[in-house]
């Protein structure tokens, strides 16, 4: 069953309280996070954070459409490196 | 390590084995796009003693059936089995503005702003969000993963064979006071 709409989206009040601080201060940092299951919201664009996967942080830049999901869902814990082949990385 | 770019080549498949009696091979692809692996034109074995062209007959499950020249057997199907195949680096298509293989990133080593050396890039990840540069070091314990983005890394120097980048604090464990 989903979530009730009236409740509004969840995130741990200490993510939040991170997040805030780290607008504020206007430094460009990594804010770590161990809260995987917090909602991605609209104040969090242009954040970095880096999110546990239960051995380190990973660094998730957080986009628009990003928004609504959790932060466990870029943080993957188990590893798969693959092949490289012709795969592409873009620099965003 | 699936590519050697100082050869130019890159590794784009392998061989899982024969697919039926007539001289068909069972082609397991590692490209972005799986049916790619046969315009990369003929494909060469590891040490290069050996080259293919590639004809995909039909999808398969895992990959794909194929016909690769000069295999008419099963036997001789058979004995290719893990092979892998490379593929010449200069017939991928040229990338636009911002974009790089993966190839083309790893190995590359990678400077701070002031040009002291950080690491070199070991992989490149993407988890959904930026892709990621796995940096690993003589300094550094575990590898560092840097965001691929315009801010923390503001030059790609294919040419001289570097990165520099500008990562946010608290990224390398050195740096923290920075």
């Amino acid at each position: 069953m989903a979530r009730s709409v009236w409740k509004g989206p969840f995130v741990d009040a200490h993510v939040l309280k991170k997040a805030e601080a780290s607008r504020d201060s206007g430094r460009k940092e990594v804010i770590k996070i161990w809260s995987r299951r917090s909602t991605i919201l609209p104040q969090f664009v242009g954040l970095t954070f880096g999110v546990y996967n239960g051995k380190k942080h990973i660094p998730v830049l957080v986009s628009e459409d990003m928004i609504g999901q959790k932060f466990g869902e870029y943080s993957p814990t188990r590893t798969y490196h693959g092949h490289m082949a012709d795969k592409k990385a873009k620099r965003k | 390590m699936t590519g050697d770019t100082k050869t130019g080549r890159v590794c784009v498949g392998a061989i899982a084995g024969a697919f039926g009696v007539r001289g068909e091979v069972r082609l397991k692809s590692f490209c972005a796009n799986p049916a790619d692996i046969a315009t990369y034109g003929a494909l060469t074995t590891e040490d290069g003693s050996r080259s293919f062209t590639v004809t995909l007959t039909r999808p398969v499950k895992n990959g794909f059936a194929a016909r690769l020249s000069g295999v008419t057997g099963k036997e001789a199907a058979d004995a290719l089995r893990g092979v892998r195949l490379h593929a010449d680096r200069a017939l991928l298509p040229d990338l636009g503005e911002d974009e790089f293989y993966h190839a083309d990133l790893i190995g590359l080593t990678v400077l701070d702003t002031g040009g002291t050396a950080l690491g070199t890039v070991r992989a490149v990840l993407n988890h959904g969000a930026t892709d990621l540069l796995e940096i690993g070091g003589p300094g550094l314990q575990d590898t560092v993963l840097l965001p691929f983005t315009r801010e923390a890394v503001p030059t790609v120097d294919m040419a001289a064979g570097r990165i520099v980048a500008d990562p946010p604090d608290g990224l390398f464990p050195d740096r923290a006071d920075d």
